[in-house]
């Protein structure tokens, strides 16, 4: 029987269109390349319409992102995307959310960097989404799709961490996965919820609903007794370890009997598959561990392979941003390298399993 | 005779409205903030719409408004409650969405979400508290700082050369389309406080009715960042204040 939900479109058109389809409240977003796309889908579909979905294109991403303070603050399901230098723009805004507990969803298609740098893909983005680009003590939940059906998939996958914890929640993508066109099967309708269902989930929210019979709710960051805000931190840190617990996420490729670990995420992911390839039809042992949570860092599934494994390859486009990860999450246990490219290129399977293949050969 | 004796129904001529609370107000004597909370506490419950109210508030003095109004509020970052306030209401359609913002808040850092927001038209109301300077970080230049006037940033007054001119932002917001309800009010004397609230009120109203966006200034003094007594803060503004914020309303699409 043909799926009448199954389509041939763009990373960024599936968000669009997952955004609708898991109830999502409003989209609050800014021009920008390579993720363009998923404003102007929104547009163009006018959920305003059917689901009652707000879409509005915003003055600036600094405004976006306050949108979603706004819009996350009263309960609701919002979302915002961007690329790299408007994601910069939002840093504050992130900061204030995560220590009012406001849950949204940001999606970063990360280009290359820094400063204006380029259209092209990159993945230069990591640190500041993994450890925090805004000021103070705080975490954000990262997932890393590698494919359009994971954009599709992670809307809803994010929205609902993102109440569970009441945090924000990014989806860290490039410019590969966002403008690259793939088959993708997208989430069934699901209604936006109620008033109610709203106050039922969301207690704290700032909607006036139910005020005469409880307290009035006050979303602020600002607390001028140093020990109640150190308080305020260290339930923070308390909710952020539980998150660490519970909410590693990864993938493999041919890891079981694997020597030689290829460690990548996001598109680059996808390319190293193939790099395994290469090196398998050789008769070398070789597998890809993908991180799909790059916060909190798959730690525990990665430690797994430890024992067989002889070195580790981290591959990105950037610098290195997810070595130290790799190693503090192996406890350095095994040599850690890294294989990048930079400023828009992105790395080939073949001169990922060259890198490797050096590596076996000059240890 | 005590005073649980005096406090009876018949014997009461005005109350505190039932939305304030009794926390200490961290404001300065003389300061306006203080007769704006409570005129919005009041039209708030006159209008009866305390269970569909957000409300924003600034950095600045007002910082701590939530303090004081018992109502659901937002503390937004600097100079953003307008953005904070245009998601709320869009996504709140029935509710009545209000940002209470000072002006280094609202003129300066936010000027661009106060423009944006009120060029589209959001059916939010804007409550602008002006009085020329950054109070509470402890009395620096605002861009709404009169010429030759003194502030911590500028000890030997406002030169334009050197700082600018003082920024009208709500003659601005009253050339804008998007605009429906634009006000310059203050609350120095009792005819003021009751000009002032008839203003908040309708910009509340329409912004309930789906009519924005809805700016109401207030020019107000800071008698601490001003160095001076509450009583000649009052003399300062109505002498040098109105002169360059003339006190009215600007712009009202509702009448014909």
């Amino acid at each position: 029987m043909e799926n009448t939900d199954t389509f041939l479109m763009k990373g960024n058109e599936a968000v669009a269109h997952a955004a609708i389809r898991c109830g999502c409240d409003g989209f609050f977003g800014y021009p920008i390349t390579p993720q363009s796309e998923i404003l102007e889908t929104l547009s163009a579909l006018r959920p305003w319409e059917t689901t009652g979905m707000v879409v509005l294109q915003a003055e600036s991403e600094i405004a976006a992102i306050n949108m979603l303070y706004g819009g996350g603050g009263s309960g609701k399901r919002v979302m915002t995307s961007s690329s790299s230098p408007g994601v910069a723009l939002m840093q504050e805004g992130i900061s204030y959310m995560t220590a009012c507990e406001i849950p949204a969803v940001i999606i970063n298609v990360q280009r290359g960097g820094p400063g204006l740098g380029t259209i092209q893909p990159g993945q230069s983005d990591y640190l500041q989404a993994t450890i925090g680009g805004g000021n103070g003590d705080y975490n954000m939940i990262v997932l890393a799709p590698a494919s359009v059906q994971d954009m599709a998939d992670f809307v809803d996958q994010a929205f609902q961490l993102a109440f569970r914890y009441r945090n924000p929640v990014m989806i860290l993508s490039d410019g590969v996965i966002g403008q690259m066109m793939e088959k993708v099967t997208l989430p069934p309708m699901k209604p936006r919820r109620t008033e109610e269902e709203i106050w039922e989930e969301c207690p704290w929210a700032t909607n006036g609903h139910n005020l005469s019979r409880r307290k009035p709710n006050v979303l602020s960051s600002l607390e001028m007794e140093a020990i109640e805000m150190e308080r305020r931190n260290q339930a923070l840190q308390e909710k952020y370890r539980t998150i660490v617990q519970k909410e590693q996420r990864s993938a493999t490729y041919l890891c079981d009997d694997a020597e030689y670990l290829f460690v990548a995420y996001g598109s680059v992911a996808r390319c190293a598959e193939e790099s395994v390839n290469i090196l398998r039809e050789k008769g070398i042992r070789a597998g890809l561990f993908r991180p799909i949570t790059l916060w909190p860092y798959p730690a525990d599934a990665l430690c797994q392979f430890i024992p067989q494994v002889h070195l580790l390859l981290a591959c990105e486009m950037n610098a290195g941003q997810m070595v130290n990860d790799i190693r503090l999450a192996i406890n350095c246990q095994r040599p850690v390298f890294h294989y990048g490219r930079m400023g828009g290129v992105v790395p080939g399977p073949q001169e990922m399993a060259d890198a490797m293949l050096q590596l076996i050969n000059n240890p | 005779m005590t005073k649980e004796d005096l406090i009876r129904p018949e014997n009461i001529v005005k109350a505190k409205p039932s939305l304030m609370n009794d926390t200490a107000m961290h404001y300065c004597p003389g300061c306006s903030h203080g007769v704006v909370h409570r005129l919005v506490a009041e039209i708030i419950e006159e209008m009866g719409v305390s269970e569909r109210t957000i409300g924003i508030c600034p950095v600045g003095c007002a910082v701590f408004a939530y303090r004081y109004l018992d109502i659901d509020w937002q503390e937004a970052a600097h100079g953003r409650a307008p953005a904070v306030a245009t998601a709320c209401k869009r996504l709140w359609n029935d509710r009545l969405v209000f940002t209470y913002q000072g002006d280094g808040d609202l003129a300066c850092i936010g000027a661009c979400e106060t423009i944006h927001a009120l060029n589209r038209g959001e059916k939010i109301t804007i409550i602008f508290i002006n009085n020329a300077i950054y109070g509470m970080t402890g009395g620096q230049m605002a861009p709404t700082t009169l010429l030759g006037m003194k502030t911590s940033t500028c000890p030997y007054g406002r030169q334009p050369d050197l700082h600018g001119y003082p920024l009208n932002i709500t003659d601005l917001a009253a050339s804008l389309e998007g605009t429906a309800y634009v006000t310059r009010q203050s609350v120095h004397n009792v005819a003021a406080v009751l000009k002032a609230k008839k203003a908040i009120r309708h910009a509340f109203e329409n912004s309930m009715n789906g009519i924005g966006s809805n700016l109401v200034e207030i020019v107000s003094t800071c008698s601490t960042g001003w160095k001076t007594s509450p009583v000649e803060a009052n003399k300062w503004m109505e002498e040098n204040m109105f002169k360059y914020y003339h006190i009215g309303d600007l712009k009202d699409i509702t009448k014909p």
